[in-house]
């Protein structure tokens, strides 16, 4: 039944970053389902395939080879399918100009890259058990970057 | 000067013309005289001669009775001669009488009077003969015709002599006239004479004096020439004149010598100037030069010149209407050459942009770095918290405390790297300026800093401050780290208390203001009870990875400080720090009111 399951998705280029993604929602007693891609271009073969499952959120990474965060986050938003889709950044940095930029283009949460695998594991159960439409109707500049 | 010298010319103009009137009185005065004098030796001769005429006449008159009484007496015809040659000899006399009285009514009728007379007289003698050819002499009648004849004489005498003297006295009279006229005339003419004399020798100082002052101006012109001569040589000016009326034009020396040509060695046309100008350029000029005709005025204008050896130069030209007091119109043009200007902007505007590059390369160079080296940093800390997690139990003591010492250093570098990145991204030129109130901005720091200033129990007291035009994250920042700082190196036996004050000064009242660039600054001091610092430090912990203790004791980076000094030289402030040791330490910020 794969209806019960969250399904996530992560396009990021960095194996490292991917294992320990993976690795947190294995450790996490969350039912999901997660995918992930290479870059930018991965993501959005896959997202345009008519037969695939869309993700509960997707986790995006800015810096990509090919193409980058940025450009999937406009490509998605023009996209009338894709609109409800939650997106989480998902970025090394954290810097003013990424996070304005990115709440303008119309991504629904900023998370930098935690340094301890407790705290990631902490993030992403956050993340992906976040009420959507509750947390996009109060959305605002300032709670757009996850704190914890 | 000159202007001067023109209206004052109205005295030299006066001068000239009463001059001359005075020479035409004293001709007219002169002529007068001499007329007069020649009038009156005229009425001079004429009345000798009439005198003269008149006693010939009465002398004929008594020749004539002479002979008559001869003859009465002798009866000898002989005696009838000079009564005969008497009569004719009177005749004569009054004709010549006649001639010279002509002009003279008066002097007329007295001879017609004594006309009259004497032929009365002259009828007594033909009487008398009458008488003497009866030879009846003792007759009544002849003796009264005797004494009636000698009674007219008597007359006669009296009536000549009534006439010489009237003659005589006008005579006399016209003579006093004209003495008493020639006494006066020479002293009237000395006098007028004196009076030209004296307006002659004012013309003369006038004249000499405005000659001097014409040259002296002249000179100064000269001189003024001179000199602007020499400034266009060291300012690499020329100019040119154009003359509307006349349609020529002359350039200046230094014009030619700008074209690298010897001065005036070609004529000045603007043909000939035309042939330097760079062809690119030589349109636009003409086309300014046409409008230049017809406007009777020259903008700015900007265009190049190729020299004969191939030198290309810049020029500026700029010319205005001159219209003169006589009405004559000129423009009057200079010339700059503007060549060392132009490549001296290229050479600042190369600068500039490689500066600009050098900026955004090392800024950007900082960003990255900072930024790219937190990746494989993070991933070090998760992998060692992985490490830590999964693996602990297999490590030894002390693999465990190995751990933990990579651990002390991923987190230092982390620090490190992170204000490394505020540091870079202090900058000016991105920040926009904003009136904020400086009162929220230490309020938000605060709460940055809360579960620190809670752990140490920290007292932070401030005063109120003002609304004050900031790069409002900026100070925020100062805030932040300022306190951050009086925390970190707080005293280990005492509570933490940060007094912050506030206080608007005047920047020549303060000592430590050396060079303020405006006259007034808002002025913050920090003062902290904490470990302080001793004062020969003072200015060595705002450098960049200055530190003054081992990173073993305290976990500074030598960034914060520095930081701070950035935003308040952005801000165009001043900052210093003041230390004792172990009693406290003391920041002072100044920002201007601007």
């Amino acid at each position: 039944m794969q209806e019960d399951y969250i399904n996530i998705i992560l396009a990021d280029d960095d194996e490292d970053d991917r294992l320990f993604f993976t690795d947190a929602f294995d450790e996490l007693r969350i039912t999901t389902n997660v995918k992930t891609f290479n870059d930018g271009v991965y993501l959005m073969d896959y997202l345009n395939n008519e037969e695939s499952i869309f993700p509960n959120v997707l986790f995006l990474d800015l810096n990509m080879p090919r193409k980058s965060g940025l450009e999937c986050l406009k490509e998605i938003k023009q996209t009338d399918k894709f609109k409800d889709m939650a997106i989480a950044i998902y970025s090394t940095s954290a810097s003013e100009e990424d996070i304005e930029k990115t709440f303008v283009m119309g991504a629904n949460i900023y998370i930098k890259k935690p340094n301890d695998f407790k705290t990631l594991k902490k993030v992403l159960s956050e993340v992906v058990t976040i009420n959507w439409q509750y947390h996009t109707n109060g959305l605002n500049k300032d709670n757009f970057l996850l704190r914890l | 000067m000159p202007t001067r010298i023109l209206k004052k010319s109205w005295f030299i103009k006066s001068i000239f013309f009463t001059s001359a009137f005075i020479i035409l009185l004293i001709g007219g005065i002169t002529y007068r005289n001499i007329d007069d004098l020649s009038k009156s030796s005229e009425l001079l001769t004429q009345t000798y001669r009439l005198n003269v005429e008149l006693e010939q006449i009465f002398s004929h008159l008594k020749d004539a009775e002479t002979g008559q009484r001869g003859f009465l007496i002798t009866n000898d015809p002989l005696y009838l001669e000079p009564y005969d040659a008497g009569r004719e000899n009177i005749n004569y006399s009054f004709a010549e009488l006649k001639e010279l009285s002509r002009n003279n009514p008066t002097l007329q009728k007295n001879l017609k009077d004594l006309n009259v007379l004497i032929d009365e007289r002259m009828d007594y003698f033909q009487k008398a003969f009458r008488f003497s050819a009866v030879g009846n002499y003792n007759d009544q009648n002849f003796k009264e015709n005797f004494y009636k004849g000698k009674k007219l004489m008597d007359t006669i005498r009296l009536k000549i002599k009534g006439m010489i003297k009237s003659q005589n006295d006008l005579l006399k009279k016209t003579q006093h006239t004209y003495e008493s006229n020639l006494k006066v005339t020479p002293i009237f003419l000395y006098m007028v004479l004196l009076f030209s004399l004296v307006l002659m020798f004012f013309a003369y100082n006038k004249i000499i004096r405005d000659l001097k002052e014409i040259k002296a101006s002249n000179e100064q012109l000269e001189i003024f020439k001179e000199s602007a001569n020499q400034s266009q040589i060291i300012s690499q000016h020329g100019n040119w004149i154009w003359d509307i009326d006349t349609n020529t034009f002359k350039y200046s020396d230094n014009l030619y010598r700008l074209l690298g040509e010897e001065p005036q060695s070609f004529e000045s046309t603007v043909e000939n100037f035309m042939k330097f100008v760079h062809p690119e350029d030589a349109e636009k000029l003409s086309r300014e030069i046409e409008k230049m005709i017809t406007n009777k005025d020259l903008p700015f204008v900007y265009y190049r010149i190729i020299q004969k050896n191939g030198t290309i130069r810049h020029f500026k030209g700029y010319g205005k209407l001159h219209e003169s007091s006589d009405g004559g119109k000129k423009l009057l043009g200079t010339i700059t050459d503007i060549t060392d200007e132009i490549d001296n902007l290229r050479i600042l505007e190369d600068r500039n942009l490689e500066l600009e590059r050098n900026n955004r390369e090392l800024s950007a160079f900082n960003y990255v770095a900072s930024h790219d080296l937190q990746e494989p940093l993070r991933k070090i800390q998760t992998f060692l918290s992985r490490l830590e997690d999964k693996e602990s139990s297999k490590l030894s003591e002390v693999g465990l405390t190995y751990i933990d010492r990579i651990k002390n250093a991923s987190t230092r570098m982390r620090l490190l790297i992170d204000d490394l990145l505020q540091f870079s991204r202090t900058n000016r030129a991105d920040n926009v300026f904003e009136v904020s109130d400086i009162n929220e901005l230490l309020e938000s720091a605060k709460q940055d800093l809360a579960e620190i200033i809670s752990e140490e129990d920290a007292i932070i007291n401030s005063d109120k401050f003002p609304k004050i035009n900031v790069i409002p994250f900026q100070i925020q920042q100062l805030f932040l780290n300022l306190i951050s700082n009086s925390l970190k190196y707080k005293s280990k036996d005492r509570i933490p208390e940060i007094h912050i004050t506030y206080s608007k000064i005047k920047a020549s009242d303060d000592p430590e203001i050396l060079k303020p660039k405006k006259p007034y600054y808002h002025k913050i001091i920090f003062t902290d009870n904490g470990i302080g610092f001793d004062n020969e430090y003072a200015e060595k912990i705002f450098v960049l990875f200055n530190r003054l203790h081992n990173k073993d004791e305290y976990s500074g980076t030598g960034i914060g400080l520095s930081i701070c000094k950035k935003i308040i030289e952005n801000h165009q402030g001043f900052i210093f720090a003041n230390g004792k040791p172990l009693v406290g330490a003391t920041f002072t910020v100044y920002l201007p009111i601007t």
